[in-house]
């Protein structure tokens, strides 16, 4: 069964955005614009996650968390209300998380994914080739062996297993691993990169993308 | 210390002053006043008992040449005899003032018979123990002898008195002092009452409560300087309010623009971060490259509009005599093609003095707003018309309206009634700002008249000032 992601967001542009890139990484996507049309949809069909906005017409975000609260339904915001006592709201009305905009597309992603993983409504091991990571255990094996990986050569391990065959840029990677701003000329993530290739024995498909970052190649 | 009592303490002090002297004064008054009369009766008495001896003396059988001892004594005892029961007492002596005769208890004095003369008699208050005397002292001659004779009269009576007169003032002193102290320390709360009232207001304005006002309750200056303070707090909230507005506004305008700004940079950066980072379908690249393009210029309609408003609000409207023809044929070229609308333009000739370009600005947003809410078909009526106080400028359409609720906000910068209908028509929220903006610099404002569902009526009036009526 796919997974159901319902996207409410007053700009067509950023709700198109966010359904191109989840339908990408193998979600199914419904966007809406209008807040009494999305709780018309929720009603309707059953859905795993909602990613939701706070300004809205007819309905607003918080109005509609009130309404999905009962539903166990998670929900992301994705707002630009970006003060504190904003967050402090969604989350204390019972989001699982709260992304502010302008984000990074990766991070839509990562957060979507581990709101999910959270809800066991997704795979808990993830593979590539010859290789698995199960992410509840943190365990990594290749071809059934298991590999030692640092905490950082996981992460970015999970992070390329999760976007395949997409260039994930090195500031991306840095700031999604590192948690920290990314500074230009730093080789700490290529450094790593090239640890993990020769753990897992990716030196042919973990490619370098010509000065940009690195692209996980394979086939499923 | 309170106020209060320091007007109660130095109020005692004062009546203890005034009250203890004139005590001492009266009390004293009176005691001199007795202590006289006893005087002068001491006095009468030395005089009628020297005139008593004297007449004695001359009764005395004349085989005597001078007045012996024995006889002079003898005098002396009859005439205290002849007065006891008035608790006089004499003393007679002679020429070497040896005394003669002397009653009980006569006091032992020296050198006081020395100030004594033929002519003048004396007298000393003498205490004695406890109790009190005048004496007296004369010179006489009988028979030939110089005597000197002294009387003692008991006067303890007016010392008693005196002390008695001071222990009972004291007593009524107290009593009247505490009395008046009781009375003037409600006196003196009661009339600082308005001081305190207006302390406690004031306090409470120190710890930030501005809506509190003190109790006016009287007409002198405590009343005025009451009345001047809440006036005086009147000003404060108001100007704290309008703060508090202000900040709020600027708040508001600050979220606004951040979301405003935010909105369209996810787009551009999440499309240009795709199109960097994947391969994508043709169709899909385009959408993506077009949504970067529309939203860039939405970001650049929006900069240049608040930097439209900046400017205007810096340089202010450069008035220029203009033909209201000029306005409205203006607008008859943008939107008289527009096959959407109907549009109807009526006006009376006149020429007004204004910012050509910022009132052209302002005419086009509030037609383009009408067209806006008009459905397709729909009718734009456009107005000019003379009116007592100015020219006035109408946009009427029959579209969907404005709640009423809505139509104070509507000018507010990034207001949009309908957001999403607004951003499908490419607007930024600013448009009505921009005109209330450019129409506060002719002086004027925008009034709105709406009813949902049967349409707006926008319109404003140049004042005369900035009309120039042709003849």
């Amino acid at each position: 069964m796919r997974i159901k992601i319902l996207i409410v967001d007053d700009e067509k542009p950023i709700c198109d955005l966010m359904e191109m890139n989840l339908q990408a990484a193998g979600y199914d996507c419904k966007a809406v614009q209008d807040g009494l049309e999305a709780i018309r949809l929720i009603e309707q069909e059953k859905f795993d996650l909602i990613l939701l906005d706070i300004m809205l017409p007819g309905a607003d975000g918080y109005d509609i968390m009130e309404y999905i609260r009962p539903l166990k339904i998670p929900v992301i915001f994705v707002t630009a209300k970006h003060e504190v006592k904003d967050r402090v709201k969604g989350l204390k009305l019972g989001a699982e998380d709260y992304l502010v905009k302008p984000f990074d597309v990766v991070e839509l992603m990562a957060r979507v994914e581990v709101v999910l993983r959270r809800f066991k409504k997704t795979a808990t091991v993830l593979t590539a080739g010859d290789v698995t990571v199960d992410l509840e255990s943190r365990k990594v094996t290749k071809a059934g062996v298991p590999v030692e990986l640092t905490n950082k050569e996981y992460g970015l391990l999970v992070l390329f297993m999760q976007n395949k065959n997409i260039a994930l840029f090195k500031e991306n990677l840095y700031e999604q691993v590192w948690e920290d701003e990314y500074l230009a000329n730093s080789r700490t993530v290529e450094i790593h990169v090239q640890r993990l290739r020769k753990k897992v024995g990716w030196e042919k498909c973990l490619v370098a993308v010509y000065k940009v970052g690195y692209r996980l190649e394979c086939e499923d | 210390m309170k106020f209060s009592y320091k007007i109660l303490i130095c109020t005692i002090m004062i009546m203890a002053a005034a009250f203890g002297f004139s005590g001492y004064y009266f009390v004293n008054y009176i005691f001199e006043t007795s202590l006289e009369r006893e005087v002068s009766q001491a006095m009468d008495d030395s005089s009628v008992l020297q005139f008593a001896f004297e007449t004695a003396a001359l009764n005395i059988p004349s085989k005597y040449d001078i007045l012996p001892d024995s006889i002079a004594e003898q005098i002396g005892f009859s005439l205290e005899n002849s007065g006891k029961g008035n608790g006089r007492l004499l003393r007679l002596s002679d020429e070497e003032k040896r005394v003669l005769y002397v009653s009980d208890g006569f006091a032992e004095t020296a050198d006081f018979l020395d100030k004594t003369s033929e002519e003048t008699r004396i007298y000393q208050v003498l205490p004695q123990g406890e109790r009190y005397y005048i004496q007296t002292g004369t010179k006489f001659y009988a028979l030939g002898r110089v005597l000197y004779l002294e009387t003692m009269r008991d006067v303890t009576e007016v010392f008693k008195e005196r002390a008695m007169g001071f222990s009972v003032y004291r007593k009524v002193t107290v009593v009247v002092l505490l009395v008046s102290s009781l009375v003037m320390l409600f006196l003196s709360r009661w009339l600082t009452e308005p001081i305190r009232r207006l302390k406690d207001a004031a306090k409470k304005m120190a710890s930030g409560d501005y809506r509190v006002r003190a109790v006016c309750s009287s007409t002198d200056e405590m009343g005025e300087l009451t009345k001047d303070f809440n006036r005086m707090a009147e000003a404060l909230e108001n100007t704290i309010q309008n703060l508090k507005e202000e900040v709020q506004a600027r708040e508001e305008f600050i979220a606004a623009f951040s979301h405003e700004l935010k909105t369209p940079l996810t787009s551009m950066v999440g499309y240009a971060d795709m199109l960097r980072s994947r391969k994508l379908e043709e169709e899909k690249q385009f959408l993506a490259a077009n949504y970067i393009y529309t939203e860039s210029r939405r970001l650049e309609k929006m900069s240049f509009r608040l930097l439209d408003m900046i400017v205007a609000k810096q340089q202010g409207a450069a008035r220029r005599k203009t033909e209201v023809s000029v306005f409205f044929e203006h607008l008859r070229e943008m939107f008289g093609n527009d096959d959407s609308v109907e549009l109807r333009i009526s006006y009376e000739a006149a020429e007004v003095c204004a910012d050509t370009e910022l009132l052209t600005t302002v005419l086009i947003n509030l037609t383009d707003n009408a067209v806006k809410a008009s459905k397709p078909g729909g009718v734009i009526e456009l107005n000019g018309r003379r009116e007592e106080e100015g020219y006035r400028f109408l946009v009427k359409d029959y579209g969907e309206g404005i709640p009423a609720e809505e139509c104070k906000k509507i000018t507010e910068a990034f207001y949009m009634v309908d957001k999403s209908r607004s951003r499908s028509k490419n607007g930024a929220g600013l448009g009505l700002a921009l005109c209330s903006t450019f129409l506060e610099l002719h002086g004027t404002c925008l009034e709105i008249e709406s009813c949902p569902g049967k349409g707006s009526c926008f319109s404003f009036l140049l004042p005369k000032e900035v009309l120039n009526e042709e003849k």
